[in-house]
């Protein structure tokens, strides 16, 4: 057995290439949701110093001057150019499991030799660039943590062709030594810090260590990502992500807003949200937290304000998070503030199959309203039914200045084809 | 491609099943008549008159797959310095040719910036305005 992750370079900007010739040869960056920072740059954009995560105002000028091209982040191209590039990678895999936009792993069941596995990570990548115009990498390994490691090898190392095994005891020192802990999946710069007070260094001292031990100190996590390094498969993916612990919706807004009326709209629109991702995981909420507030770079001084209310029973009902959602808004409001983002969460998270009633308090949620309104939300399409709490015409609508075509999903957008 | 969803057509009867109801929902689909790799295929919007002689007017919907095989003289959509184009590939002489009266080849050179971008494996022509507006 043989796991493999492909993941695509620099996805959202390699996307933005594909339909649009203008930008084969050209540098692009791709910006975050209202054009806040800098969520993708291509190899181009990269090399000429544009990094990810950068807040696009502090290098504005700069791009400008290197002629940079600037995209906002186009998510419906983005997820029809992901599905096909899984799709793609899918006719090559005994299973796919897609870990994120542009990545997935896949599960091999046969056995062939280290460099017949190379090769196939070169036909990979190579179908995917041919068919689907997107550059992907594939790291090959026994377990989905070495594959993990070996992607990273497959794009970092000198020499890099963008396929690489990582098998052998040898390739494994070599390969893990050259890693930083935090490098290795699942580890965080935190738990990276505690294990360099233990001396561990690398990834490869890291895989050294007696996984028993690190379980006792840390996590059967921890403990899992030890045995994973050294080939015992400990991570199987079912399909399933374990429920979230949290769920929160959140977003900037296009321009300052500064009436009620749309401060309202815009949390009542986060408490939908929440609901239904709250009920998609079968889920019930006992807290939410709603907040809003100025923006830090705004001359005004910064004023934030966060409201936890707790329900009596936990709940799953958008209608109750609406209601939350506008007793906090008297108090966070203030008429004199220019506010800049706002957003809702949801907390003390529990399955909803096993919540106790209380015996004084019965439950207010009506079970059969909300899933008629995920039904039909789900059939015909998101937002087809909502909460007039959230206001008929969004005035708080993202930004999104530079923004492309559709290429692949609308038709007035589908690219034109010179005939002259 | 382009999704929907198909919705039972009803005659309001009651009484017995039709014994074609297990078909209803098939239907006719142009996709899976028309899509051979959907992963690798999508439509262009063709602009002008240089492919004519091989049926391709201005206003036709074409069905591009990368995944086809790049055979000699195939019409195929290219990229050519910054724009894409569609036209013949003569892959002897590394010429573009366009398929109407009096073109001439185009020759490539290495200046160039040139990359094939899929076959060109069906094209519709649209013999009634759409009610959609394709172009902007």
């Amino acid at each position: 057995m043989m796991y493999a992750l492909c993941d695509a370079t620099s996805m959202y900007a390699s996307c933005e290439k594909v339909f649009d010739p203008y930008l084969r040869r050209k540098p692009v960056i791709v910006l975050s949701n209202n054009d806040g920072c800098i969520v993708a740059a291509c190899p181009i954009a990269k090399r000429l110093g544009f990094k990810k995560f950068v807040p696009y105002f502090q290098v504005q000028k700069a791009a400008e001057v290197a002629g940079i091209i600037v995209k906002s982040s186009n998510y419906e191209l983005y997820a029809d150019m992901s599905s096909r590039m899984m799709d793609t990678i899918a006719r090559f895999a005994d299973d796919v499991y897609i870990y994120s936009i542009d990545e997935c792993f896949a599960r091999f069941d046969n056995t062939i030799s280290e460099s017949d596995w190379y090769e196939l990570g070169l036909e990979i990548r190579k179908t995917v660039w041919r068919e689907v115009k997107l550059p992907v990498g594939v790291g090959f390994g026994p377990t989905a943590t070495l594959a993990k490691a070996a992607n990273h090898a497959s794009k970092k190392l000198p020499g890099a062709t963008g396929s690489f095994v990582l098998c052998s005891d040898k390739q494994k020192q070599r390969i893990l030594k050259q890693m930083a802990v935090s490098d290795v999946w699942g580890i965080g710069s935190r738990l990276e810090k505690k294990l360099s007070v233990m001396g561990i260094s690398n990834a490869y001292e890291f895989s050294q260590q007696p996984a028993k031990r690190m379980g006792k100190h840390f996590s059967i996590l921890v403990e899992n990502i030890v045995r994973e390094l050294n080939g015992e498969v400990r991570i199987e993916w079912d399909g399933v992500r374990p429920a979230k612990k949290e769920i929160y919706s959140t977003r900037s807004f296009g321009a300052r807003i500064t009436e009620i009326e749309q401060l309202k709209c815009a949390l009542s629109s986060h408490a939908e949200v929440v609901g239904k991702k709250l009920r998609q995981q079968q889920s019930t909420a006992k807290g939410i937290i709603v907040f809003a507030h100025s923006s830090p770079h705004d001359s005004a001084p910064m004023y934030r304000k966060s409201i936890y209310h707790s329900f009596a029973v936990p709940t799953a009902d958008t209608r109750n998070f609406i209601n939350a959602v506008t007793n906090a808004l008297t108090v966070i409001y203030r008429s004199n503030v220019r506010f800049y983002k706002c957003g809702v969460g949801l907390v003390d998270i529990s399955d909803s199959r096993y919540t106790q009633d209380d015996l004084f308090t019965p439950s207010n949620d009506n079970t059969e309203l909300m899933k008629a309104l995920d039904g039909i939300n789900d059939r015909f399409g998101r937002q087809t039914m909502y909460f007039a709490a959230r206001g008929i015409e969004e005035k708080f609508k993202m930004r999104r200045d530079f923004l492309s075509d559709c290429f692949t999903t609308r038709w007035k957008d589908i690219p034109k084809i010179d005939c002259t | 491609m382009l999704k929907f969803i198909p919705i039972k057509a009803q005659a309001g009867l009651v009484g017995f099943e039709s014994p074609a109801t297990e078909y209803t929902e098939q239907g006719l689909d142009l996709d899976t008549l028309l899509i051979d790799k959907p992963s690798a295929t999508y439509i262009g919007l063709a602009q002008g008159d240089s492919m004519t002689g091989c049926g391709i007017f201005d206003g036709d919907l074409l069905i591009v797959s990368r995944a086809e095989p790049i055979i000699d003289m195939a019409v195929v959509v290219a990229l050519l310095n910054g724009v894409f184009v569609c036209k013949r590939i003569d892959k002897v002489n590394r010429c573009l040719l366009s398929d109407a009266e009096g073109r001439t080849p185009y020759r490539l050179t290495e200046g160039d910036e040139f990359s094939i971008e899929g076959v060109v494996t069906r094209s519709i022509r649209l013999h009634k305005k759409l009610s959609h507006q394709l172009k902007k």
